[in-house]
């Protein structure tokens, strides 16, 4: 007969029960453990992937079945043994492969570290508006005509955005996305368009200069053009800026004409003082000759007296000559009277329309009739628009000997505006040579034949015109001819002299 | 003729000084004014012109502008300081005739400007009616 082992009742009673309360407990645990897991994965699925939760609700079930199972080893049979034994693999088989899954979990986004990435990223969108609205703000009250073009795929070029500065100069109201040619005058389009092509093919920038004729007269602009490229590496747009460099042109230009001057106006003094010491003899000298000759006989005296007179007169017109060079080489000596421009100008005209009446040309002048005060010498205004005026009718007459049907049309026109008086004389002839424009007003230059003028007249008159604060500049007009325009500087009348008064200079 | 007839004569002509470094315009100047019947005394630079003027004061001051020593407005500031109320004609290769304006600003108070060549009819004229005063 085979007996159980005897075992103190004590020992039976405590030590199993003892295993046997805690397999329990570690089995509700685990069961416990499950059901968290399981309300985890079905609230937030984000944070378990299908493969981690189903490994780890496996270890939990079998480590809690294990020990479950456990309760029944009480019997301490193999039969009862082998299913806890099977079920403690398997939970370590779970975890074993769980392991795997953890580099995974630990790569995902903490929530309190998200939210400060957010906080950062918001902040510094908001800068970045921040300064875009700045350089918006900026950009738009920029003096500079600004300007961005966009390179399509196919080499068109279109306008994206342009500031206000833009808007203003070039008077476009639509800017946006026209054609860049409509927007400019066809030359400075013309010549931009060339320089486009360069850049967006040299991907350089590039900073030229360009002139053009507008309505206000001729400017001068220096261009800066930026590529910018896409993604694809393409040239994509073009940044332009526009910085009007006219008065720096015409600074310079009038520095350069000043230098030059200045010595022509030095050697033309020199020249005046000592030609007129021989002539000034001579001119005495005949003198005391005719009267020597008073003694001859009658038909001898005849001949005498005829050749002193050529000879007399050859010496006034070198003496008219010199005269005429010593008035360019000094420049005006300022005048404290002040003048309306306007009556030497309608005076110069009266005087015109009797020389050219046979020349079936229209004279005109137009005038606000508002007072243009000036400060010099009426006499010398008057000579040097009459100056302008004989100019004016040589290129009508010029124009008409090729195109006899050409209109024959001289005006005058007088307005003042920001402390300049402008007269400005245009005339429907041939226009000047481009190549010409920047030495017509240089002394002794001239187009003409020779003994038909000696080329002082212009340089007379713009010599006039600095002696009275300003200048002359010319231009080709867009329907044929040229605009001569003579700038004076606007005096303002001083107020009669009283003791008590201040002057108002 | 009386000594006295002549010495009233005498009185009675304008004493005129010119001062011009060009020795054949002085020459020929020269002639011109004393046919016209006035006295005439010549000298080549300023600083002798200014000499003279100081000796015997003439009626009338005929100068050139450049001159070597002592030049035209030179002369007439200095003159001017001892005899303000002296007629003064200019004559010069320099200045245009309309330049009498500069004169009057540079404080040598009013000149006759006449430029060269001279225009020696005019030249006269202007003499005699500044010495009728």
């Amino acid at each position: 007969m085979h007996t159980p082992p005897a075992t103190s009742s004590a020992a039976f009673e405590t030590a199993p029960r003892l295993a046997f309360a805690a397999d329990i407990a570690v089995g509700l645990a685990c069961l416990s453990a499950l059901a968290m897991l399981a309300t985890i994965v079905l609230l937030r699925r984000d944070l378990f992937d299908a493969w981690t939760g189903w490994l780890l609700g496996g270890f939990i079930l079998s480590a809690g079945a294990a020990h479950f199972a456990g309760t029944e080893a009480a019997a301490a049979s193999v039969s009862a043994e082998l299913p806890r034994l099977t079920l403690a693999l398997l939970a370590l088989g779970a975890a074993a492969a769980l392991w795997s899954r953890i580099p995974r979990l630990l790569a995902r986004g903490n929530p309190p570290v998200l939210a400060r990435e957010l906080q950062k990223r918001s902040a510094a969108e908001l800068r970045a508006r921040e300064a875009e609205a700045r350089a918006v703000q900026f950009l738009s009250h920029v003096p500079e005509p600004l300007f961005v073009l966009r390179i399509a795929a196919d080499g068109a070029v279109q306008v994206e955005a342009v500031n206000a500065a833009f808007e203003r100069v070039f008077g476009a109201r639509s800017a946006v996305r026209a054609a860049a040619a409509q927007l400019l005058p066809p030359a400075l389009a013309a010549h931009v368009a060339r320089r486009w092509r360069e850049v967006v093919v040299t991907g350089t920038p590039e900073d030229c200069e360009l002139t053009a004729d507008m309505p206000s007269g001729r400017r001068s602009w220096q261009v800066a053009l930026v590529p910018m490229r896409g993604a694809d590496g393409r040239v994509e747009r073009l940044l332009g800026s526009a910085r009007d460099v006219t008065a720096n042109r015409r600074l310079q230009e009038g520095l350069v004409q000043s230098a030059r001057l200045a010595t022509v106006g030095t050697m033309c003094a020199g020249l005046a003082h000592e030609a007129s010491q021989p002539l000034n003899a001579a001119t005495l000298w005949l003198r005391r000759a005719r009267q020597a000759g008073r003694t001859l006989p009658e038909t001898e005296r005849r001949s005498f007296v005829q050749a002193a007179q050529v000879v007399e007169v050859q010496l006034r017109r070198a003496g008219e000559l010199l005269q005429q060079i010593r008035a360019l080489a000094g420049e005006e000596p300022r005048d404290v009277a002040w003048f309306d421009a306007a009556e030497p100008v309608a005076s110069a005209l009266r005087i015109a329309a009797t020389q050219y009446a046979a020349d079936a040309i229209t004279l005109t002048l137009e005038g606000d009739g508002v007072r243009l005060p000036v400060r010099g010498s009426p006499p010398r205004l008057e000579q040097a628009v009459l100056q302008l005026l004989s100019n004016a009718r040589d290129a009508v007459q010029e124009r008409r000997l090729r195109e006899p049907r050409a209109p024959a049309r001289i005006e005058v026109v007088l307005h003042r505006a920001a402390g300049v008086v402008a007269v400005e004389v245009r005339d429907s002839g041939c226009g000047v040579p481009e190549a010409l424009v920047g030495r017509i007003f240089d002394p002794f230059f001239t187009t003409k034949e020779p003994g038909r003028g000696i080329g002082l007249g212009l340089a007379l008159a713009a010599s006039i015109a600095r002696g009275m604060g300003g200048g002359l500049t010319t231009w080709n007009l867009p329907g044929g001819g040229a605009c001569f325009r003579l700038e004076l500087a606007m005096a303002e009348p001083m107020a009669m002299r009283h003791p008590d008064v201040a002057v108002l200079a | 003729m009386s000594l006295s007839w002549l010495e009233a004569q005498m009185a009675m002509r304008a004493r005129i000084l010119v001062a011009e470094d060009e020795a054949l315009a002085a020459m020929a100047v020269e002639d011109e004014l004393q046919e016209a019947g006035y006295e005439v005394e010549l000298a080549f630079d300023g600083q002798a012109a200014l000499l003279a003027a100081q000796r015997a004061l003439p009626d009338l001051l005929l100068t050139d502008l450049r001159m070597p020593r002592l030049d035209g407005s030179g002369l007439i500031r200095a003159v001017r300081a001892f005899a303000p109320g002296l007629p003064v004609v200019v004559m010069s290769g320099y200045v245009a005739a309309t330049d009498a304006d500069g004169f009057r600003r540079m404080g040598e108070g009013p000149v006759a400007l006449f430029a060269k060549p001279l225009d020696m009819d005019a030249l006269l004229a202007e003499i005699a009616r500044l010495l009728q005063r």
